[in-house]
């Protein structure tokens, strides 16, 4: 049985989790991005991998996809998820063992599931790379992480349930939902299973799957710590609550169509293909009116930005989410499609999305909230600023490295000879690769090197503090440091 | 005044004010910030020239040249074809120029800034004037090379937009932020758009028809 926090006398907030989770977090952000730059070297320099299976691109390639969206961004989303649904229900969380054992729990899977990755085991597919222990493992966890959030809310000191949570609630529902669903598979071996789906079906549930992990925790999820840590920073209340609220609703109803786009010109019905472009190009309203919503609230806080380098890293992160918003259902469109996909442009349109958007976002959050944990200041403003140019250079030309390469390789694989062949071999289009992935590989570097910058000042933050005791208002407005 | 005369004296200016962004860029958003040009004046004697200057370089390097993709050979347009593309690239950037004047002047409300278009056309045309310096890598029109020349000169113009904005604009470096990163986020977009519209005209058939 949960206990009601207000009864056992337990009215302090529980942090030191939220703490737990950000410093793992950054350490898969860490391990995350180097992998990441590790196989953009190898795309250049393929040798570097010495001849080891466990260093191949094969293998690295999804350590990079999985440590950093489930290491980096559900550790961040976890962290956030547990500091603002106190804060917006007014009370400590209700099962405060759960959640680290939650906490503790993901971070083993996630380590295990890396390692069995370098090892071999794979499901192929992506985003869903795990076999089926670790599927369940993942699913049984997810499950606690939705007990301690939705218990916090059942036990809320006011009626309203704030945005953000909306946001977090989504993303837990629906990554549930889309996770057992397109992880329904018979085991063989411990280590190999084989999918219940069956060909097109099978490449139709997975994209279900892999567009909606895109929508409900890359962005849904990111959009919930938005809006909770955006009016923080601002000190100003969203700028149309009303908004936020329509936009999550046509968000959520619009973006569960939307997977089918990943298979244009594929073996699959043509109006799944055409549903999905449609509602792509209709996902853009309510993606955008966040956007909007985010910088006009921000803009009658811009005297803030005087003191607080955080907010920066919000305002721009709203940009890239503008960018990667609009190309995502423009790529959606078919004719559009016909050159973009399977080349370095969706790579690039992915990254404008997980560099400039989710990362940029957490950075920002971070640099609020880590302070405020240990009730301290920031280490150093002046790198978080120079953290700030860092990631603007790296993502830009991540950016441009790729939409170059990609619109290279769209229009050289459509070209076709006097025969109606191909007039350009798959092998020969990507010899002439490698500068472009030398520059993407810089964007990388340049990219890292403002991550590791950001770890060195939150960790010189946080070193030798304790976590502060913070008392939710209806008991008491003071803080207490232990 | 003979008609020379005035002539080369339009020239100077703008050689003078190209020269001025590139080494003391402060100086001209400084000038701009006490100045109320006319959007005409600006429109006529710099961002016509400013969007004429990379279609001109395009159509030189891609009649003599061709443009190489990374493919064994380059890929060679028909003077008609290439003819009209130019053009297009003409009549784009006109429009980018004074688009992106007009969205700056509506988001000067929200930011408390100077609402003269003149102001916002004069800061467009300092923010392209790196770009058209670095279009001059278009007679060499190889993809890669050409990517390698305008990233930084797009960095400087970013640059140039974060510093310059609250100066010209007469708002503090704050707002100036703020407005800076919508004005970015604006760009991003009519760029990303630009790339999606010309990428669908070519599967329509409208531009190059590659090897065939």
């Amino acid at each position: 049985m949960i206990a009601n926090p207000a009864s056992n006398g337990e009215m302090y907030y529980h942090d030191s989790v939220v703490r737990f989770l950000l410093m793992c977090s950054l350490v898969w952000a860490v391990l995350g991005m180097s992998a990441g730059v590790y196989i953009a070297a190898q795309l250049v320099w393929p040798d570097i991998n010495f001849g080891q299976p466990w260093l191949s691109f094969g293998r690295v390639r999804p350590l990079h996809t999985n440590g950093l969206i489930f290491g980096f961004g559900v550790s961040a989303l976890m962290a956030t998820a547990f500091y603002s649904v106190q804060r917006t229900c007014h009370v400590p969380m209700p099962t405060p063992r759960l959640a680290w054992v939650t906490a503790i729990l993901w971070q083993l899977a996630i380590l295990s599931g890396g390692l069995s990755l370098l090892a071999g085991i794979n499901t192929s597919k992506e985003y869903a790379e795990l076999e089926w222990p670790f599927d369940i493992a993942i699913a049984v966890i997810w499950i606690l992480f939705g007990i301690v959030f939705f218990a916090t809310i059942a036990h809320r000191r006011i009626k309203q349930i704030y945005v953000s949570n909306w946001f977090y609630g989504g993303l837990i529902i629906v990554i549930a939902m889309i996770h057992v669903v397109n992880s329904l598979a018979m085991p063989a071996t411990l280590f190999k299973s084989y999918s219940i789906y069956a060909g097109a079906l099978d490449a139709v549930v997975q994209w279900w799957y892999g567009h909606n992990a895109v929508g409900f925790l890359l962005t849904g999820g990111f959009l919930g710590m938005l809006y909770y840590f955006l009016p923080k920073q601002a000190d100003r209340p969203i700028w149309s609550y009303k908004l936020s609220v329509v936009a999550f609703w046509a968000f959520t109803y619009s973006y569960i169509w939307a997977g089918p786009h990943h298979l244009h010109f594929n073996a699959i019905p043509d109006w799944v293909q055409n549903l999905a472009m449609v509602m792509s190009l209709i996902l853009l309203a309510p993606s955008w009116a966040t956007m909007i919503n985010g910088i006009m609230t921000v803009s009658s806080a811009a005297e803030k930005l005087r003191t607080d380098p955080a907010l920066k890293f919000i305002v721009l992160s709203l940009a890239f989410y503008g960018l990667a918003t609009f190309e995502g259902p423009m790529m959606a469109i078919k004719s559009v499609n016909a050159v973009s996909h399977f080349t370095d442009w969706t790579i690039g349109h992915v990254h404008s999305g997980a560099l400039g958007w989710n990362a940029l976002i957490v950075f920002g959050t971070y640099y609020f909230l880590a302070p405020r944990l240990v009730g301290g200041k920031l280490y150093s403003v002046r790198l978080a600023n120079i953290h700030f140019w860092l990631a603007l250079a790296g993502t830009m030309i991540y950016i441009l490295s790729m939409w170059g390469a990609g619109i290279s390789q769209g229009l050289l694989w459509l070209s076709l000879d006097t025969f109606g062949e191909p007039s350009f071999s798959f092998k020969d289009i990507m010899a002439s690769m490698p500068p472009y992935y030398l520059l993407r590989l810089l964007g990388g570097v340049i990219f890292l090197a403002g991550a590791v910058l950001m770890i060195f000042n939150l960790t010189m933050t946080m070193k030798g503090r304790e976590t502060i005791r913070i008392r939710p208002p209806v008991a008491a407005s003071v803080q207490e440091s232990t | 005044m003979s008609d020379k005369n005035r002539n080369d004296g339009r020239r100077r200016g703008r050689s003078e004010f190209l020269l001025k962004v590139l080494f003391r860029p402060r100086v001209v958003f400084e000038d701009l910030a006490i100045s109320e040009p006319s959007p005409y004046r600006v429109f006529f004697k710099y961002l016509i020239w400013f969007a004429f200057l990379p279609p001109l370089f395009a159509y030189i390097g891609g009649s003599r040249h061709g443009w190489d993709l990374g493919a064994e050979h380059p890929l060679l347009l028909g003077e008609t074809e290439l003819r009209l593309v130019s053009a297009l690239y003409y009549v784009v950037l006109l429009v980018a120029f004074v688009s992106t004047a007009f969205v700056s002047r509506w988001m000067s409300a929200t930011y408390g800034a100077r609402k003269s278009l003149g102001v916002h056309m004069a800061m467009v045309a300092i923010l392209a004037a790196p770009i058209t310096f670095g279009s001059v890598i278009h007679l060499y029109p190889h993809v890669f090379i050409n990517l390698l020349v305008l990233i930084p000169a797009l960095i400087w113009a970013m640059y140039l937009l974060y510093g310059g904005l609250p100066v010209a604009l007469g708002i503090s470096p704050e707002r100036g932020m703020l407005m800076a990163s919508s004005l970015v986020a604006w760009l991003l977009v009519a760029f990303v758009s630009l790339l999606g519209i010309t990428v669908a005209l070519w599967t329509s058939g409208l531009g190059p028809s590659i090897g065939a």
